[in-house]
């Protein structure tokens, strides 16, 4: 025997063992061998085993072991800080307000440095701390895993084959490179395009105009997929002003939206939404507002219209025509000669009889309008033509409804549109060889453009081409540079969307990759020394232009960098001048007539979620069910069920849509309520290069756009349908059954699960839903909560199903992603979803809508089920799930009858897209306070927990005792018409234990008597009172 | 025919010798496996590899990979489990309940009917194990003492099933071995083969067939089959709970505890009976199991499966009687709705076919009581579907509703039970003797003289 063989092979094992178990080894060695290893040490007698072996076997067998075994807890090491950073105590979240692109101003929740959160900053003038569900979904981008991590550069296409390639490229290099390129264009007078979008910076602005004075050939091109360039145009031709007043929805008593989906995706959606909800409180019947809603498809704002009529967008402007001649004659108003000469012969009457109009809808309407004469506010469509917008103009002027703008208050742009005709310059002298150099800024006009203006094929005409973007685009393809810029919450900006309010943008983070803010790499092709970059570049530039500007607009009583600090800190200056009343002088314009077609109308609407496509790789946002249709991951071409029949369709057929020589193809959605003859499509789809989350998803519909616009730039008539006979399926959260199917209708109110009345009605009689009420007789004993019991109440008065409470529930509560094929199955993870109910007719259908979360019953019926205690509940009535004793029976889920309980059927953060999602730099997102559930897990609404420990944490601290109004959930704090109010029922003085009490306040599924405690206010639709007894609504 | 029922009729025909019964049962334990044999383990040992497959794929990625979604939390699974919870219910009650009634023409198919139920409920009891989401944390769901402070909730009735259903394993694998103790000491006393020799030796538990070991035999059989009888009808009665104690809309009912006992002894019955079709053929046991014994299981049949079509009907009733709109209109669904086809597959096998056994011809006829007992399975298998599926495809909230598709997963795990239930028992005919012996000799005509009217055991 060697000895130093020996001591070897204990070094080696030393090597591979951790110190605890080598230990045990030696002991139990040891015992098993006393009489053999003693002071005796006969080798002779020992075993033919040697020491040697027996190291190696137990040596090898425990490698094994180890090899095997794998600690899942074990998931790299959490270091503290080594010294304490200045303000941020671990655990504890900070808050900075900043602002979004889209110039809303927002409040960014980070926990040890990282970004985890948006919500609406609640100082913000517009915001009030709200923001639309792309704000908040917007924080996935900054840690998309496929973001561009560095600068890239086409590989020189004489060195290789394949000239596509790209090669990651220095910013230093690609500076220099480009600098020289620029120097070269602006010497031989060829043109630097660059193309953007919106510009709401004026500071950018500013930047723009010190780039085109070094490099005088550079011209910008602005754009936007959709946008409200007609209203302004027709503002200006009527008003000789350029910039839109913003809008008093809060003031309007009579509301006319023609094909206006300004509750749901148009214009400043929070804004609009808090204020026509502010216009809902049952507390105040006679205050409620009243919108009638004129449009083809179903929208939002259609399905929550108190009267809906059903108009195609090509009969709009005669529509107008016809009711303000109606008006005018019936309300005995004045007006001028030339708005006279322009409404005469127009015969509501006749016009309704023709179009198949709702009469007595249309009756009511200028019954409504003339009463309430200065209180009536038309508000047409962005995407109807000019000539649409001038005649609301007109009305809205007839009816000196000059108290419902705010001109003091108006939308400020920085940039105006380019017309069809600029772009066609574009692109010829892109063909002409004239463009050296063409940048996109952040934008994709590849895929927006429409196809006749030849972009892409110019394109390949332009000497160099080069992408500012987060990820790769359309555009970005084959461009000879793809520079990666920051996220919003990376950068530096300031946005000024309303006449005198200025926001400030703030990073939150360092740059995650080695990006740089798009207005940085501008403004350092202009300095003095390109190849010498700064990171506060931009930082500076705007500081210096707000020295300039803003501090010595605002003439505070400190010196610049206190008054710089304090506005950072606010997020924005309000800057704004005493409110301007009257109304400037209408004069009439000259209007094209519509001309009559035939055939089928297509509308290419904004979608609701990824807006022009440029949130197509964010999952949430993609899975967010449609706000009407609920179906996700797709777009459509939504139809009459009528002309479904008579095109012989159903559901999920694919059909030609054929405009001119333009066509693409579409799978069918029946989408009760739409217009005869109007097919409408959302655009934004169809990606073809979106990373692995959004490439394919949906139908590119941008190929049915055109420079020659039809009614208008998104409106076509003539179209023709056909058949294909391919299938393909679009998925939706809800299955789709036929409005007038006799089996399933009205099941809502039969079934209790909505309850509903009329505003009339409850003027009345305000205790009209208590009548019917049945005492519930339980056989147990009521379990008492001495101390705090949650609740939540949700007036539906106020809620108009807007989803964004959705998103921020999941991001707040790590809810994964699960994708098309899991919809498909019934699998989406939401905590809390918007139900939709149809009832009347497919022609004229009634929607009733319904946000439903865990009702945290307190009999709760998922609670008896589970066998393994895994859901249980508090002292304070939460229902409450244990995700470490779930073994996913599901049962709870079975036994729950709002079934909002969600199963992991896999890990879905592996499952979906190869697994994307389960990138490193994800794991940065998530909320610290929450689990992230594994496979086999049920889980489901907590009330956000998390938060209540919060503030139990904070009031203990403070030596007070918890109340319930220190907790707000994620739902609650997203909402913009806040609607949701949550808090402790046993504090008597709480506005929830008034609202528990209400007289409108209902449980769904009330009979079951298993005592939910979220309590929905009743929706009282405001209609006529001569409708009470007619409309059987309220159960 | 004339029938003299004041004469109890011999269960066994011909009258053959204690040898020849001795030699007949024996034979398939010492004759090696003939072609047939191999070709039909091989057809079921590839379907219990499909099963395998199937679950790998289940636990290794999840049960996603399931047609189960959000509101439809169980499928395949759980009907699965009920099934064949249900086809181990005829055994038990042939051996229990009909010994305690003393129901002679059991005793040839009640070794075999009990190794039906002890291998069925193996079968039903992987169910459960393996559709829970995280299958590895399984054992939360026994009560133990541990350290993390875990204890099982006693008001859910899927914690009842894991009492309800092992209790009745462990009972039926009992009551089923104490039965092989003098046949295996039988095996052993005949056996020339030195290994066979050792392995019956010591599962004999040293049987010597005095007439001391006969008596105490007796008593714990009988005492056994007590045990058992209640055990019967407490499984199925607890394994309904599992619905019945829920809130869902035609689940939340009280006829399912008897309804879904007659269900069990119906699809087990029909079960027994196809088994043993097959396994008289081929063994040439004719002559024990009879046709009058296949005869009288066809009557349990027709009688339990008129009791299920009574709650068929009475289910109706009473969504419609009770005025709960939510419950008729399940119970419209069901006939009517998406899943209509199901349905109509569960009233025809279950109600309609089984009733073709009041003509005595048909239900004396082999071909005719073979094909109706394979729709009685699948029926009954459909009759699970119907009431797990459809409940809760379309429940209370029509916003929540969605159509179950099962996936070629699920049909894999299905393909694989059934692997499992026929390899096991084929593996037990030929590892023990599928027809008692010691039984057998005991119900032979003479065999137990009798002071009066000895001449009446003739079967004359």
């Amino acid at each position: 025997m060697n000895n130093i063989d020996d001591m070897n092979t204990l070094k080696s094992e030393d090597h591979i063992h951790p110190h605890v178990h080598e230990h045990e080894d030696h002991n139990s060695s040891m015992l098993e061998f006393p009489e053999r290893v003693t002071e005796e040490f006969n080798t002779d007698k020992m075993s033919p085993l040697s020491r040697r072996k027996f190291f190696a076997l137990v040596g090898a067998s425990s490698a094994f072991a180890l090899a095997s075994c794998n600690n899942y807890r074990d998931k790299g090491e959490i270091v503290t800080y080594n010294n304490k950073p200045e303000f941020s105590t671990m655990g504890e979240a900070l808050y900075y307000a900043s602002s979004l692109n889209d110039g809303s101003g927002i409040l960014i929740k980070t926990r040890e440095g990282r970004p985890i959160k948006i919500d609406g900053n609640p100082e913000h003038p517009v915001n009030l701390g709200k923001i639309p569900q792309t704000g908040h979904a917007t924080i996935l981008d900054l840690y998309d895993p496929e973001r561009l991590k560095y600068p890239l550069r086409k590989k020189d296409s004489a060195l290789i084959l394949d000239k596509d390639e790209l090669v990651k490229i220095d910013w230093v290099k690609a500076d220099k490179e480009i600098t020289d390129l620029l120097i070269k264009a602006s010497a031989e007078g060829k043109e630097i395009a660059i193309i953007t979008h919106t510009v709401f910076s004026p500071t950018q602005k500013k930047l723009f105009s010190d780039f085109q004075a070094k490099f005088p050939t550079v011209k910008f091109y602005t754009y936007e997929l959709h946008s409200d360039n007609n209203r302004a145009i027709a503002w200006k031709e009527c008003f000789g002003e350029v910039e839109l007043p913003s809008v008093k929805w809060d003031k309007a008593k009579i509301i006319l939206a023609l094909e206006s989906d300004f509750l749901g995706n148009e214009g400043n959606t929070t804004e609009q939404i808090r204020m026509f909800a502010s216009k809902r409180d049952v507390e105040k019947p006679d205050d409620f507002n009243r919108l009638y809603c004129a449009e083809a498809a179903m929208s939002l704002t259609g399905m929550n219209a108190d009267y809906r009529i059903r108009i195609s967008p090509g009969k709009q402007f005669e529509f107008l025509l016809c009711l303000t001649n109606e008006i005018v004659s019936k309300g005995k108003l004045s007006v001028d000669g030339s708005v006279t000469s322009l409404i005469s012969g127009h015969n509501l009457a006749a016009f309704v009889k023709e179009n198949d109009l709702n009469k007595k809808y249309v009756d009511y309407l200028v019954k409504d309008i003339i009463q309430n004469k200065g209180k009536s506010l038309v508000h047409a469509g962005e995407k109807l033509p000019v000539n649409v917008h001038i005649a609301t103009n007109m009305l809205n002027s007839i009816l000196g409804s000059a108290d419902l703008f705010d001109l003091s208050s108006r939308n400020v742009s920085y940039s105006a549109y380019s017309t069809s005709q600029e772009l066609e310059a574009l692109v010829s002298n892109m063909k002409n060889g004239k463009v050296a150099v063409l940048i996109n800024f952040d934008s994709n006009p590849v895929y927006h453009f429409a196809d006749d203006y030849g972009f892409s094929k110019a394109l390949e005409k332009v000497g160099t081409v080069i992408s500012f973007t987060m990820n790769q685009n359309e555009s970005s393809n084959g461009n000879n540079y793809i520079l990666p810029i920051n996220h919003d919450l990376e950068s530096w900006g300031d946005f000024n969307l309303r006449t005198g309010l200025f926001n400030l943008q703030q990073p939150v983070i360092a740059p995650l990759y080695s990006t740089r803010q798009k207005e940085a790499i501008l403004l350092n092709w202009i300095s003095a020394k390109p190849d010498t970059f700064t990171e506060d570049i931009y930082h500076k530039y705007l500081m210096d232009r707000w020295e300039k500007e803003i501090y010595t607009q605002a003439n505070p009583a400190v010196e610049f960098r206190k008054f710089w600090y304090s506005c950072l800190h606010d997020g924005f200056i309000n800057l704004s001048s005493k409110a301007v009343s009257g109304f400037p002088q209408f004069k009439l314009p000259a209007v094209t007539m519509s001309q009559k077609a035939s055939g089928w109308t297509v509308m290419l609407n904004r979608n609701y979620t990824v807006d022009d496509g440029r949130y197509s790789s964010n999952g949430w946002l993609q899975e967010l069910p449609h706000p009407v249709t609920k179906a996700a991951w797709d777009n459509y071409a939504s139809i009459s069920p009528k002309a479904a029949k008579e095109l012989g369709v159903v559901n999920n057929d694919v059909i030609e849509i054929k405009i001119d020589n333009r066509s693409v193809k579409l799978p069918v959605m029946l989408q009760p309520g739409m217009a005869e003859n109007v097919v409408a499509i959302e655009l934004g789809y169809g990606r073809t290069i979106a990373g692995e989350v959004g490439t394919g998803v949906g139908h590119n519909a941008n190929i049915l756009l055109s420079k020659k616009s039809g009614i208008s730039e998104w409106i076509f008539e003539s179209a023709i349908l056909t058949k294909t006979g391919d299938t393909f399926k679009v998925f939706s959260t809800q299955e789709h059954h036929a409005v007038d199917e006799e089996f399933v209708k009205d099941l809502h109110f039969k079934r209790d699960i909505i309850k509903e009345g009329t505003v009339e009605g409850y003027k009345k009689n305000p205790k009209f839903m208590k009548e019917h009420e049945k005492e519930l007789q339980s056989v147990n004993a009521e379990r008492l909560y001495p101390g705090l019991k949650w609740a939540m109440a949700i007036d539906m008065n106020k809620c108009i199903s807007c989803t964004s409470c959705v998103i921020s529930c999941n991001i707040e509560n790590n809810v994964p992603v699960v994708g098309k094929d899991q919809v498909a199955v019934g699998r989406e993870m939401h905590w809390i979803r918007l139900d939709r109910y149809y009832s009347g007719t497919p022609e004229d259908p009634i929607v009733s809508t319904q946000p439903m979360l865990c009702q945290h019953c307190d009999s709760a019926p998922c609670e008896n089920v589970c066998p393994v205690v895994a859901t249980t509940h508090s002292d304070e009535g939460l229902n409450q799930m244990v995700y470490n004793r779930c073994v996913g029976t599901r049962y709870c889920n079975n036994n729950c009858p709002y079934k909002v309980r969600r199963f992991n059927f896999f890990n879905f953060r592996d499952h979906f897209a190869n697994g994307v999602y389960l990138q490193d730099s994800l794991k940065l997102l998530h909320n610290p306070e929450v689990t992230v559930r594994s496979r086999g897990v049920m889980e489901k609404c907590t009330f956000c927990i998390q938060r209540i420990s919060e503030a139990r944490q904070e009031a203990t601290k403070d030596g007070k005792p918890l109340k319930g109004s220190d907790v707000q959930t994620a739902c609650q704090v997203a909402c913009p018409a806040s609607a949701i109010s949550f808090g402790d029922m046993n504090d008597k003085e709480s506005n929830i234990t008034k609202l528990r009490e209400h007289n409108l306040g209902y449980h769904s599924l009330e009979e079951l008597n298993i005592k939910p405690n979220v309590t929905y206010i009743a929706k009282l639709r405001n209609k006529h009172e001569e409708e009470d007894s007619a409309n059987g609504l309220h159960s | 025919m004339q029938t003299d029922y004041t004469v109890e009729t011999s269960v066994v025909e011909g009258n053959p010798s204690f040898k020849q019964i001795d030699e007949l049962i024996g034979a398939p334990l010492e004759t090696l496996p003939n072609r047939n044999f191999l070709i039909a383990i091989s057809i079921t040992a590839s379907m219990l590899l499909t099963g395998a497959i199937a679950l790998g794929f289940s636990l290794y990625y999840g049960i996603g990979m399931w047609g189960n979604n959000n509101p439809v939390g169980w499928g395949f699974d759980i009907v699965n489990f009920v099934f064949w919870v249900g086809i181990g219910h005829a055994g038990t009650l042939i051996s229990a309940i009909l010994f305690l009634f003393r129901q002679k023409w059991r005793t040839g198919i009640a070794r075999f009917a009990e190794g039906m139920t002890i291998f069925a409920v193996m079968t039903a009891g992987l169910f459960p194990a393996l559709h829970t989401g995280r299958p590895w944390l399984d054992h939360y769901l026994i009560p133990h003492p541990n350290d993390h402070s875990l204890w099982v909730n006693f008001t859910s009735p899927l914690l009842w099933d894991v009492f309800a259903v092992s209790t009745y394993f462990i009972v039926s694998a009992i009551f089923w071995y104490v039965g092989l103790i003098p046949d295996f000491a039988n095996l052993r006393d005949r056996t020339k083969n030195k290994i066979k020799k050792i392995v019956y030796t010591i599962t004999s538990f040293g049987w010597r067939g005095s007439n001391r070991h006969w008596q105490n035999y007796e008593m714990v059989y009988l005492i056994l089959a007590g045990f058992a009888t209640p055990l019967v009808l407490s499984v199925h009665t607890i394994v309904s709970f599992d619905f019945a104690v829920s809130i869902i809309p035609g689940w939340h009912t009280t006829i399912f505890p008897p309804y879904f006992v007659a269900g069990a002894v119906f699809s087990g019955f029909a079960m027994v009976q196809n088994c043993l079709i097959l396994l008289r053929k081929v063994f040439h046991y004719e002559h024990i199991i009879t046709l009058d014994t296949l005869e009288k299981m066809n009557k349990i049949i027709i009688v339990t499966g008129s009791m299920v079509g009574y709650a068929y009907a009475m289910e109706f009733f009473i969504a419609w009687y009770s005025g709960n709109s939510a419950e008729a209109f399940t119970f419209v669904n069901r006939a009517f709705g998406d899943y209509a086809w199901a349905y109509w597959i569960m009233v025809s096998c279950n109600v309609i076919f089984p009733q073709l056994f009041w003509i005595k011809k048909l239900r004396r006829s082999i071909p005719v009581m073979l094909v109706i007992g394979i729709l009685v399975n699948v029926g009954m298998w459909f009759e699970r579907f119907v009431i797990t599926v459809t409940s809760l495809s379309r429940d209370f909230l029509p916003s929540s509703w969605a159509y179950y598709k099962p996936t070629l997963v699920d049909g894999g795990l299905l393909i694989g039970s059934f692997g499992l239930f026929f390899t096991l028992l084929l593996i037990f005919t030929k590892t023990m003797p599928v027809v008692s012996i010691a039984e057998i000799k005991a119900v032979l005509p003479g065999a137990q003289p009798t002071h009066h009217k000895a001449e009446s055991n003739n079967g004359k």
